[in-house]
């Protein structure tokens, strides 16, 4: 188990070296100069003084030089200074990778959660009206882009309906960390939440309606049956437990792409999270705070990918240390 | 020897008794019979056997006495299952679940997909006679323990810790086995439960099968197509062809003088081992055509026609009835009726 946990640990950190370099490549090959930007946002400059800005922030050096002392620094544990906000780049992302994360696992666990009820209902059902409802729900959640869904829930529950709030993470009141803090934070995450949490509540429910279809014919699950256990054992001890594998590698597996539906999510909602400061920074040619911001979404993916991984251990037992 | 779990029964007539059982399935909105007519008894302690090819109802009729038609699209639409007189067919699913596994248990053909793989053997037995009698995780785990040696699963105390990828079919089918027994039931199905397995490690399932029947005195009803099986195995057979029973008696009469052309079309199909110096193979035997799909089938006329060198007019516009053909044997077929007069 230790030999498997630090080889998994050396592939990760190989594994993030190279997207290190890949951003930094892919980044300086896209069109767009940080310091004509910036120059432009201070109303302009002179060559000498053009000069000096790219000279500083080390641009004048060729590609590789840049990528070898950029890779060196972060080794050290410095992601650069954000040429916009002149503050580092880990205390930037620090800021606002709490409420990153809050939001992608709050929707993804909702998401997975009634996905998967709704999936076992409904396949147990499979001509009822709820198998039918999560049909076209799942329809409907697929075609849906996520800013549209993120608006028109403003529109129905913040506006015309103002049950919450239509921006932002909290109210100028009781941002002392206590309960009302929480139960604050907790009413504007509902909306951004729901809007990411239905995109893929979709997706759950018709992959785990389907799981739990392929299950439910299965030979163990029929000599289950032929035991006498009750619906309720076969269920949700004999057919579940297996029904649930591909939900949980699903799950892992879209956690990146989570992260890039909570860019538009927290646009629309206004929420402080990583995917407005990636958005602002990517228009700001911000190229320091955009590196720091893809590394940290990089390295979330690899810890959830170990995470799934165990936890797949954990629930089918023929996956064994290999 | 193990306790027993549960007083005998006293019994008067046949413990089970199938009485003119007919299974549809409901194909392009129309019930397609499957299964007709079918009858039979099976008394405390006896082997049954059901012989026939493929789709010949053998399977559904298995599954129907527990209650486990799959529906849709399937259902019984006819007649009665009565165990020590109480009629199945009306078993509601809760009384269903308290029969299952317990007075009529089942051991299938596929011992590689038939367990769950989440769950360890152990459990996999236990969690059963929790279910039926209620006994605690200790007492359950221990009786699960005892089972495996009972199967003759060698050391059953670890092997218990182990899940069924970890076992070989020929295990994993010794594991169905005891799942299927630990409640010591009236009555064990066993549905070509050594298909998927090795020659040698068949003739161990049959072994343990009949060492275990004289140890708990369960009746068995042994489904195949394997009619070497038959004979050494069963006391009656039952022979069916598209979902009717055709022919029945006991197993020497079957073997030596049977009735049906059918019948004796299966029995030319076993090949012989032919020695040297006649070491020329004999041609194997077989019958021509293949078995009519249920909806192939008429309303009337004998389902084996199209296929049997005797039949004459009679056959395709009437459908046989079984006829006693002395012995307490029966065959469905016009010849044994002509034959009498």
């Amino acid at each position: 188990m230790l030999k498997l946990t630090l080889r998994k640990a050396a592939n990760a950190v190989a594994l993030l070296l190279a997207v290190l370099v890949l951003n930094f490549t892919m980044i300086h090959l896209a069109p767009g100069d940080p310091v004509e930007t910036l120059v432009g946002e201070m109303g302009g400059a002179t060559p000498a003084l053009i000069e000096d800005l790219r000279r500083s922030m080390g641009l004048d050096q060729p590609l590789y030089i840049q990528i070898g002392l950029y890779v060196g620094n972060v080794l050290r544990g410095d992601f650069g200074h954000s040429y916009y906000y002149d503050q580092p780049v880990l205390t930037l992302i620090g800021a606002r990778i709490g409420p990153t994360l809050l939001l992608v696992t709050t929707a993804l666990f909702a998401a997975t959660m009634i996905g998967t009820v709704l999936g076992v209902f409904s396949a147990q059902r499979r001509s009822s009206w709820l198998s039918h409802l999560v049909t076209v729900l799942s329809l409907a959640g697929f075609s849906a882009p996520v800013f549209w869904v993120g608006i028109m829930l403003i529109l129905v529950l913040s506006v015309a309906f103002p049950i919450f709030p239509i921006s932002g993470m909290s109210d100028a009141v009781g941002t002392d960390g206590g309960l009302l803090y929480a139960l604050d934070v907790a009413h504007h995450l509902a909306l951004p939440a729901l809007t990411l949490a239905l995109i893929y509540l979709a997706f759950y429910s018709r992959l785990a309606r389907a799981s739990m279809l392929e299950v439910l014919g299965s030979d163990y699950v029929r000599t289950a049956r032929a035991k006498g256990l009750p619906r309720r054992l076969v269920v949700y001890k004999h057919a579940l437990r297996n029904a649930i594998l591909p939900v949980v590698t699903f799950a892992g597996l879209q956690f990146g792409q989570v992260i890039s539906g909570a860019v538009l999510v927290e646009t629309v909602f206004a929420w402080p999270g990583l995917g407005t400061l990636a958005f602002d920074s990517i228009l700001r040619r911000d190229t320091p705070t955009l590196l720091g911001i893809l590394f940290f979404s990089a390295l979330m993916v690899v810890v959830m990918n170990v995470l799934t991984d165990l936890l797949y251990r954990r629930i089918d037992p023929r996956i064994k240390i290999r | 020897m193990p306790e027993p779990l549960k007083p005998e029964l006293l019994t008067s007539g046949p413990l089970l008794s199938v009485r003119d059982l007919e299974i549809v399935f409901r194909i392009d909105g129309q019930d397609v019979p499957v299964v007709r007519d079918l009858s039979f008894d099976i008394e405390a302690g006896e082997t049954l056997g059901i012989v026939g090819e493929s789709g010949c109802g053998k399977s559904i009729t298995a599954l129907s006495l527990l209650g486990l038609v799959p529906n849709p699209p399937g259902r019984v639409s006819k007649g009665q299952i009565l165990l020590n007189g109480e009629d199945l067919t009306r078993a509601g699913e809760a009384r269903l679940n308290a029969v299952r596994g317990n007075d009529i248990s089942m051991v299938f053909q596929e011992p590689m997909t038939s367990l769950n793989p989440v769950y360890t053997i152990g459990e996999q037995i236990a969690e059963t006679v929790r279910v039926h009698f209620g006994l605690s995780r200790a007492a359950a785990w221990d009786r699960a323990v005892e089972m495996l040696s009972q199967v003759g699963i060698p050391s059953p105390k670890t092997r218990a810790h182990d899940y069924p990828h970890q076992l070989s079919g020929g295990m994993r089918q010794r594991v169905m086995i005891a799942i299927a027994l630990v409640c010591e039931p009236k009555i064990l199905i066993a549905d070509e439960p050594t298909t998927a397995l090795d020659v040698t490690v068949q003739a161990q399932i049959f072994d343990l099968f009949q060492d275990l029947q004289e140890r708990f005195g369960a009746a068995i009803i042994l489904i195949t197509h394997d009619i070497g099986v038959v004979a050494q195995m069963t006391d009656r057979v039952m022979v069916m062809y598209a979902g009717r029973k055709i022919e029945e008696g006991s197993v020497a009469s079957f073997i030596r003088d049977p009735r049906h052309p059918y019948t004796r079309g299966l029995i030319s199909c076993i090949p012989h081992l032919s020695l040297p110096p006649s070491d020329v193979p004999a041609p194997l035997f077989e019958i021509p055509g293949v078995v009519p799909s249920a909806r192939e089938l008429g309303a009337s006329g004998c389902a084996f026609a199209p296929r049997c060198s005797h039949a004459s007019g009679r056959c395709a516009a009437e459908t046989p009835t079984l006829f006693p053909v002395g012995d307490g044997r029966s065959a469905a077929c016009w010849l044994e009726v002509e034959a009498a007069r």
